[in-house]
């Protein structure tokens, strides 16, 4: 156990290593550069030069690679927060830290600042969402496979297969337009403001109600068709033949062998909720993780995308690992292996 | 009736209104440029015309208003740290109600003096006298003094900062000089310096006088440019929660990409204010999210409102529709140093194969007039009527054969993705070139990458905002080497003619010079121009004192929370 964790975490940083010097290459390529989004269309050649000087753009790419990496691990200090930039730019916790990566020159404060804001609602987000459509999954689809045929399988396919294929943004208009625009039921967007009228909490409800809509339906049928499959298995027939309790069968044999393909699946969309739901968070407006990616990568904000992205990799090679261990829970043989 | 410390050209300029040789717009805009007051300008307009105007529209009585309150706004909110380098309008929604500029331009499209309390041009628009308004002082305690305008209005026109000012002023303020520096290429690096050492001259306490190197009408317009607000020096021109200001408000929180908080502050030397606070709330800038969130209450009003959304939210009972007609267009631009631009029959054809008045209709139906390819506006005081274009297919078919394109072009029309609107009007540009001849394949990108390309692409469609004077965008955008030249257009008939009219204070000879400068890119211009757009938004019917402005600017003082 201990060397798959080692060997994981082996391979989790020499992952972001390559990956974060890759993205600096790609960058390097992309059109434009950060001084004239900054300073905008209308600034002269020289003003553009004055500022990208400053910012130290036009070094080489690996030198800015180095001097950028060398910050975020405390060696090197970071030089934009001086008042030389004429940014205004500042950090409090000091130059020189480690997991500095530097500032986000869109919104000028530190990245660190501008993650903890976000990266905190998407959580929040994440929880809602995964906690709603495990339970809901399981039950639909464990009752649909262990009554495979029936009507109720059924309905619970025919409505999993339909919203599985309705994109979010039409999930996402559709509830808008009934519960916030035709029933004034809920608010229309999330920022995560209160106001006078909408509580955070009400706020929650439609991002959460899409996201869970969209990965219910599809871990559902997951679960439907690993049940279907475990139950074809012999050694389930042996259980119903010994004489046990279909409620025992379901619970002690069919469910912990048919969770392992859906454990995947769940960790998947624990990543994708956390790091790609950007349409999900430009309709509702919700100041999440999707959303600043969104305007990093449009903007060119390239410290800013480099963090989210590293964060992004962490978490998708994170929940990797973590289905790695829970293969390793669910399947003896694994574990022998 | 002009008094003494009148501009001489007063007394004529009364003459021609009385005459009805030039219209009541044209009568306040060149009066308040030469240096009467807003109330003065007006009130002489009443005494010809009997009318009796406000003198600034967004003025409603005072007591009418209640007080207290906290409004909530939707905008996108910007890092504002460096006011000097804000790039949209939006920026100054949230500083410019806590540092203020030494001029306002009111909806109605008239400048008047703010932190200033007159100006007076010379004869010649060559020597402006700004006098400072008495009694303004720092939220500190501190007087607002003509050190402080000096020390801002240097800055800003200094490389290292960055300012846009830079290029607005340099045609009459700088003096290009070689730095000693070489870029990539080996071409020298440029950089500016003041022309004089008293183009900025301290005349006393109350007093600073700019010395023009050419004339320029201008300047109060110039000096309400978004980058313009006056910044306490002691904070070496920066911008944060808590900053010195002048204006009605303190910021008191901000968190980019999400929103902002001003509070209101007791003792304003002006008008209001009335509400408590107000909060900016930055939706994404998705038009759906604003759709969603006026309709829910959730904001009690927008930046803007895209017309296409418009008829849904009228039907809101809450909600209130604002609209002003502006000078706010996209100009399709040929870049005349490239094939096959660099042929003005091409650029003429291109003119000729589109109907403004259809394109108008395709991008913005009723929210929008049709241009005349020549981007001058109906609303510039300065415009002049000429013959009703006509689109003539025949004719463009002609001279592109006699281009040595009969047998067809095709170019690239690169275009904004956002807002939508861009599509439409690119579209409808394609369409009516498909009929003579040309293929035109449209690109459509990122609003920040086209701001990477749009001095350089041969053909690309370009968003202008309104300016109170035609001559300002003209000189930006056509002048030879003008800052904002993205075509590259380069004729001397033209600089000649615009530098003549950029010195006429007389808006009758300056309209016949106008008449001139339209005809001449309506034939040799670099441009295609289908519409002037109105702006639009919706505000909750409970806001007092909001209108629509032409360059979207806010007045949060003058607004209040009704019940």
């Amino acid at each position: 156990m201990a060397r798959i964790v080692l060997n994981r975490l082996g391979q989790f940083a020499f992952i972001l290593l390559i990956a974060s010097f890759l993205l600096f290459a790609v960058t390097e390529f992309s059109p434009g550069n950060v001084a004239s989004k900054i300073l905008g269309p209308y600034a002269l050649e020289s003003q553009v030069r004055s500022l990208s000087d400053r910012l130290g753009l036009d070094d080489p790419l690996f030198t800015r690679y180095l001097r950028w990496l060398g910050m975020l691990v405390g060696l090197v200090p970071n030089e934009l927060g001086g008042p030389a930039t004429g940014l205004g730019l500042s950090d409090p916790r000091g130059a020189q830290y480690f997991g500095n990566f530097g500032f986000s020159l869109m919104q000028g404060r530190p990245i660190v600042d501008v993650l903890a804001d976000r990266f905190g609602h998407t959580v929040t987000l994440t929880v809602w969402a995964i906690g709603l459509t495990v339970p809901i999954s399981l039950v639909l689809g464990v009752l649909a496979g262990m009554t495979e045929g029936s009507a109720l399988d059924r309905i619970i396919s025919v409505t999993t297969v339909s919203l599985t294929s309705l994109p979010e943004f039409v999930v996402a208009v559709l509830l808008i337009f009934v519960f916030a625009a035709s029933l004034g039921w809920l608010p229309g967007t999330s920022p995560l403001d209160p106001g006078d009228r909408w509580s955070v909490g009400s706020q929650l409800v439609l991002p959460v109600a899409v996201l869970v809509i969209a990965s219910s339906a599809y871990v559902t049928r997951i679960v439907r068709s690993s049940v279907v499959d475990t139950l074809a298995q012999p050694f389930v027939r042996t259980a119903r033949l010994k004489g046990l309790a279909p409620m025992r069968v379901a619970m002690l044999h069919v469910l912990r062998n048919a969770m392992i393909a859906p454990v995947t699946v769940i960790l998947l969309q624990i990543n994708w909720i956390l790091t790609g739901v950007v349409v999900v968070e430009a309709i509702f407006a919700y100041p999440g993780i999707g959303r600043l990616m969104l305007e990093a990568a449009l903007f060119g904000d390239i410290y800013l995308i480099q963090a989210l992205t590293l964060i992004a990799l962490s978490v998708a090679v994170t929940t990797q690992f973590l289905g790695d261990l829970a293969y390793v829970l669910l399947d003896p043989r694994i574990r022998v292996a | 009736m002009p008094t003494d410390d009148q501009h001489s050209y007063m007394p004529q300029l009364l003459t021609q209104y009385r005459g009805g040789r030039i219209n009541r717009r044209e009568f306040l805009r060149t009066a308040t440029l030469l240096g009467a007051s807003a109330a003065a300008a007006y009130g002489m307009a009443g005494a010809i015309d009997g009318i009796v105007t406000p003198a600034f529209a967004q003025e409603t009585a005072p007591e009418a208003k209640p007080k207290g309150g906290t409004l909530r706004l939707e905008t996108t909110v910007y890092d504002v740290k460096s006011p000097a380098i804000a790039n949209t309008t939006a920026h100054p929604w949230i500083y410019s109600q806590v540092v203020e500029y030494l001029t306002v331009i009111g909806s109605d499209n008239v400048t008047r003096p703010h932190l200033l309390e007159s100006w007076q041009p010379s004869d010649d628009l060559k020597t402006w006298t700004l006098r400072l308004r008495p009694g303004v002082k720092w939220h500190s305690g501190r007087d607002f003094t003509v050190d402080d305008v000096i020390w801002n209005l240097t800055r800003l026109l200094s490389d290292d900062v960055g300012s846009s000012m830079l290029g607005l002023m340099k045609g009459y303020m700088l003096n290009e000089v070689d730095t000693g520096q070489t870029d990539e290429n080996g071409q020298p690096v440029i950089g500016h310096e003041l022309w004089s050492p008293d183009a900025i001259e301290r005349v006393d306490d109350q007093t600073v006088r700019l010395n023009l190197k050419e004339p320029q009408l201008a300047i109060p317009e110039h000096l309400n440019h978004y980058q313009a607000v006056m910044l306490d020096p002691d904070q070496g021109g920066t911008f944060d929660v808590g900053s010195n200001g002048t204006g009605a408000f303190t910021l008191v929180e901000i968190e980019p990409g999400r929103r902002a908080v001003i509070e209101a502050v007791s003792d304003y030397w002006g008008e209001g204010p009335y509400l408590d606070r107000v909060e900016f709330i930055d939706l994404g800038g998705g038009d759906q999210a604003i759709l969603n969130a006026l309709i829910s209450g959730q904001v009690h009003g927008a930046f803007q409102v895209q017309p296409e959304f418009s008829s849904m939210l009228e039907q809101q009972k809450h909600l209130t529709l604002h609209d002003v007609t502006t000078a706010d267009t996209a100009i399709s631009r040929m870049n005349v140093k490239q094939k096959p631009f660099d042929d003005p029959r091409v650029r003429k054809a291109f003119r000729l194969a589109i109907d403004p008045v259809k394109a108008s209709a395709v991008t913005f139906g009723p929210f929008a007039t049709p241009a005349e390819h020549h981007h001058v506006a109906p609303i510039h005081p300065e415009y002049a009527k000429l013959p009703e274009w006509k689109q003539d297919i025949g004719a463009a078919r002609a001279l592109l054969a006699e281009a040595g394109h009969g047998d067809g072009l095709e170019v690239e029309l690169v275009i904004q993705k956002d807002p939508a609107h861009h599509l439409r009007n690119a579209t409808a540009i394609q369409e009516m070139l498909k009929e003579a001849g040309v293929t035109c394949n449209i690109n459509v990108m990122p609003n920040a990458q086209y701001w990477d390309v749009w001095t350089t692409v041969p053909f690309g469609s370009t968003v202008w905002a309104h300016r109170p004077l035609a001559v300002i965008n003209l000189g930006l955008a056509y002048r030879s080497g003008g800052a904002w030249n993205e075509s590259g257009y380069a004729n001397p008939e033209f600089d000649r003619l615009l530098t003549e009219a950029e010195a006429m204070p007389d808006p009758e000879v300056r309209r016949g010079k106008m008449a001139e400068i339209e005809a001449l890119l309506q034939e040799d211009g670099p441009i295609v121009q289908t519409y002037w757009r109105k702006l639009l938004t919706f505000y909750d019917s409970r806001v007092m004192g909001f209108e629509m402005h032409p360059t979207y600017a806010l007045f949060a003082n003058k607004l209040a929370l009704g019940a």
